[in-house]
């Protein structure tokens, strides 16, 4: 996991880069859920605030929501994942992100957040 | 506070996520759900179902007082053998669904869901009015250890039991040295046993058995794929696809009601008049046209109307695709094997086809 992500208390995570963010869950909560067996994303061009459902994910075991972690446009859905949902569960894979946005409330949004660090320290 | 069975210290030893489940701290799962299913289904898995209720009933009149209980003619029961039961209230809904086994005269084992245990005893104490009858809940004294798979048998023979009891039976027998009973039964579909061991022998059974299991691929398996390979078996769970509100005729188990049986039961009246008329709902099973999964409690609507509720849901990994359970309530005759239905779910509607239960060929017929 990258140190600079940034994360919720919920297991979400965003990620900076070039002025755009990464958003997907930790590597805490994929390994929580167990075996990921169905992701649902948003179509992009959708706008998001923070704290709204924004995907589904579904384990063996139980469904469960996305929420956003920061408010955003919706630029890239990662197709992969929707399509190979098990990748998540692979250590090797590195393209476990969910959605990549665009975001104006950054600033303000992102100082909410936790550090990765002070993230694993809440959950463990 | 949750109760810890005696493996599990063994469970944490090996990795596995606890989860609490009907008051007890159990093993959900140990490396994947999905590994330890398709390892049950190829080879051979090790269970801790310890949480499940043992009661001894004995006495003079044990048997007749069984017969007052269940719907199933105990009576037919020879010595050693097993059946499965459910135990009706006075209007047939289902306070459990139990395995019976007579030991010997007068004096049987029944096998009871973790969470109906107070219930069932309840319910027992309410009806021993007029019966010479002990009920000795054993639970706390025995630990239960299921073996299941298509190599389950070849490991229990390589522990030291080479007759193992036939298809619904239980033995006395010896395992690695230790007494216990050995009942070809299990909840997964394929063939295998569960052995009643005594508290204190349970972690040196566990550890032999996978051990000596190495050479069959044996695995620790969790409440996860346990839940997945009943469900791919099509074998109810209490508390999703049986309850107080529904009947052995309704849970599709008429199949399991004694049609002959003389002695009045609890409940008898209702489940009589639904095997000649049918029930006010009925048990279908279905599998999913696209990737979505349908869950406890989602509905079931045709044509726009609701028809019904899932009951239970989830991934099937052999079939590769997710089936279900779900009670539908109007019209019956409209629905059957090839009948499409739609599941709601996160306010969307989702195809699903009605198909034949099991979902996989079972493969414990012996």
């Amino acid at each position: 996991m990258d140190e600079n992500m940034l994360c919720t208390k919920t297991h979400e995570y965003v990620l900076e880069k070039d002025g755009k963010y990464e958003v997907g869950i930790t590597d805490y909560a994929i390994n929580q859920l167990g075996d990921i067996v169905f992701i649902e994303l948003p179509d992009t061009n959708t706008e998001f605030s923070k704290g709204e459902v924004f995907a589904t994910i579904e384990s063996v075991k139980a469904a469960s929501e996305v929420y956003m972690p920061i408010s955003g446009k919706v630029i890239e859905v990662n197709e992969e994942i929707v399509n190979n949902p098990e990748l998540l569960n692979d250590e090797t894979y590195e393209e476990k992100w969910f959605i990549k946005i665009e975001s104006e409330a950054d600033q303000v949004e992102l100082a909410d957040l936790l550090d990765y660090s002070d993230y694993r320290e809440e959950v463990e | 506070m949750t109760k810890r069975t005696f493996l599990y210290d063994k469970h944490v030893e090996l990795g596995a996520k606890m989860v609490d489940f009907a008051g007890w701290e159990m093993p959900v799962q140990y490396t994947s759900i999905i590994e330890e299913h398709k390892n049950v289904r190829e080879n051979v898995g090790l269970f801790d179902v310890s949480h499940m209720g043992e009661l001894i009933v004995y006495g003079e009149d044990a048997l007749p007082f069984l017969n007052k209980l269940v719907p199933q003619d105990i009576s037919k029961l020879t010595d050693k053998k097993a059946v499965y039961c459910q135990l009706p209230n006075k209007d047939g809904g289902l306070i459990d669904d139990l395995i019976i086994y007579k030991l010997e005269d007068k004096k049987y084992l029944i096998i009871a869901n973790a969470s109906r245990v107070d219930e069932d005893l309840n319910w027992m104490s309410l009806n021993q009015l007029g019966f010479n009858v002990e009920i000795d809940n054993i639970s706390h004294k025995y630990s239960l250890i299921a073996v299941q798979g298509p190599k389950a048998c070849d490991l229990i023979n390589c522990a030291g039991l080479i007759d193992l009891p036939p298809f619904f039976s239980i033995k006395r027998a010896e395992l690695f040295n230790i007494n216990l009973w050995v009942s070809r039964t299990g909840y997964t579909g394929e063939d295998g046993v569960e052995i009643l061991v005594k508290n204190e022998f349970a972690e040196y059974v566990w550890d032999k058995l996978l051990e000596l299991g190495k050479q069959y691929k044996v695995m620790p398996v969790g409440l996860g794929a346990r839940d997945t390979l009943r469900l791919e078996a099509s074998l109810h769970l209490y508390g999703n696809d049986l309850d107080e509100n529904t009947t052995p005729v309704e849970a599709g188990l008429s199949w399991s009601v004694s049609k002959t049986k003389t002695e009045d039961y609890n409940g008898k009246k209702v489940i009589m008049e639904q095997l000649k008329n049918g029930g006010r709902k009925k048990l279908v099973g279905f599998r999913m046209l696209d990737k979505s999964i349908a869950r406890h409690e989602y509905e079931v609507y045709s044509n726009g109307e609701k028809v019904g509720v899932v009951t239970s849901g989830g991934v099937s990994p052999m079939r590769g695709e997710n089936i279900g359970l779900a009670y539908i309530n109007s019209p019956l005759d409209k629905f059957s094997v090839g009948s499409t239905i739609q599941i709601m779910i996160r306010d969307k509607l989702h195809d699903a086809e009605i198909v034949k239960r099991p979902f996989i060929e079972k493969r414990n017929k012996v």
